[in-house]
């Protein structure tokens, strides 16, 4: 009964799942066990009746208007063409779906006004410490000097090649 | 697929809607790694073991090891003779059918879906593995107490016609 419980769970596995040493004792082991035989005997005779049985309940179902369901629950849109992205194909509007249609460029154009404002808030800060009010930043090919004066932040904005 | 793992007919429906609304929102992501029924396939699992996880109320899981009382109950092949030896001629009959489907609704959902991606989806015990994240041992002690029970349920039937026709 002990080498049962090992070669039991062996029994329906189909060709190549068990390797040659498992096939081969599970064989020696079926030869000298009724009860797995039995087993494997039921397991044969019950094989395909659940996709059997399945696929005739699934069929007293009237799937004509599957797709049309389908259809109406993604907005009746045409499928999403690869390497679009889905709320771009489907005409997602507004500032967020501009951003994510055009994430590098909102990066590339956000990132230098974000650390502007970044700046001007440390030298601003600075300023009341009596620190110096002069920080360079380089962004995207870009260098971006913001100069503090006592009528407020000037920003220059250069190529990094010194024009 | 579906309809075997969420065993209600309106939740398979929705089941397998939600499935192609999924794929149409994803296909961008589709890498081409594997077929596309597989990831079809994929995501009709996912979504109806989700499905039958969000109804069932907590239950204490079964254990999937193997003890000396489950084998001893297969039996001797009596269902074999119950049954017939041909499986689709059985299939056939629309009692054996609904009783089939009596007993698989009666299953655990791990049973219950590790049968149906077996039979079904004709998955082998790897892609199982991989499928609902087990061992390859795991997958074959499962789909044995699966079919064990299977075979229970369906003895208790072919037990009562042999009843019924004895004189």
């Amino acid at each position: 009964m002990r080498e049962c419980l090992h070669f039991a769970p062996m029994i329906g596995a189909r060709a190549g799942e068990l390797t040659a040493g498992e096939a081969k004792a599970l064989e020696a082991h079926l030869s000298g066990c009724a009860a797995c035989r039995g087993f494997a005997r039921n397991v044969a005779a019950t094989d395909g009746l659940v996709g059997e049985a399945l696929l005739a309940r699934a069929n007293e179902r009237d799937f004509a208007p599957f797709v049309d369901e389908v259809m109406a629950r993604v907005g009746a849109r045409p499928p999403t063409p690869a390497g679009l992205r889905p709320a771009y194909a489907q005409g997602e509007r507004g500032w967020w779906s501009w951003l994510r249609r055009h994430r590098r460029g909102a990066i590339a154009t956000l990132a230098p006004v974000l650390a502007a404002l970044a700046v001007i808030v440390y030298v601003r800060l600075g300023l009341e410490r009596g620190e110096i009010a002069m920080v360079e930043i380089s962004s995207e090919g870009e260098a971006t000097t913001i100069l503090e004066t006592r009528d407020g932040p000037v920003v220059l904005l250069s190529e990094e090649n010194g024009s | 697929m579906a309809l075997g793992i969420v065993r209600d007919p309106d939740l398979a429906w929705d089941v397998a809607q939600d499935t192609f609304v999924r794929v149409h929102g994803h296909l961008a992501e589709f890498e081409g790694k594997s077929s596309f029924s597989t990831w079809l396939y994929r995501i009709a699992t996912h979504l109806s073991i989700d499905s039958v996880r969000k109804e069932r109320t907590a239950r204490r899981e079964e254990l999937d090891d193997v003890n000396e009382a489950d084998v001893a109950e297969a039996g001797e092949g009596i269902l074999s003779t119950g049954l017939g030896n041909d499986p689709r001629e059985n299939a056939l009959r629309r009692e054996l059918g609904e009783k089939v489907l009596e007993a698989l609704e009666a299953l655990p959902e791990k049973h219950r879906t590790i049968l149906v991606l077996r039979e079904v989806e004709g998955l082998s015990y790897e892609e199982l593995a991989e499928r609902l994240g087990i061992h390859k041992g795991t997958v074959m002690s499962r789909l044995f107490h699966a079919r064990k029970k299977m075979q229970a349920a369906l003895r208790r039937y072919t037990g009562r016609k042999a009843e019924e026709q004895e004189p």
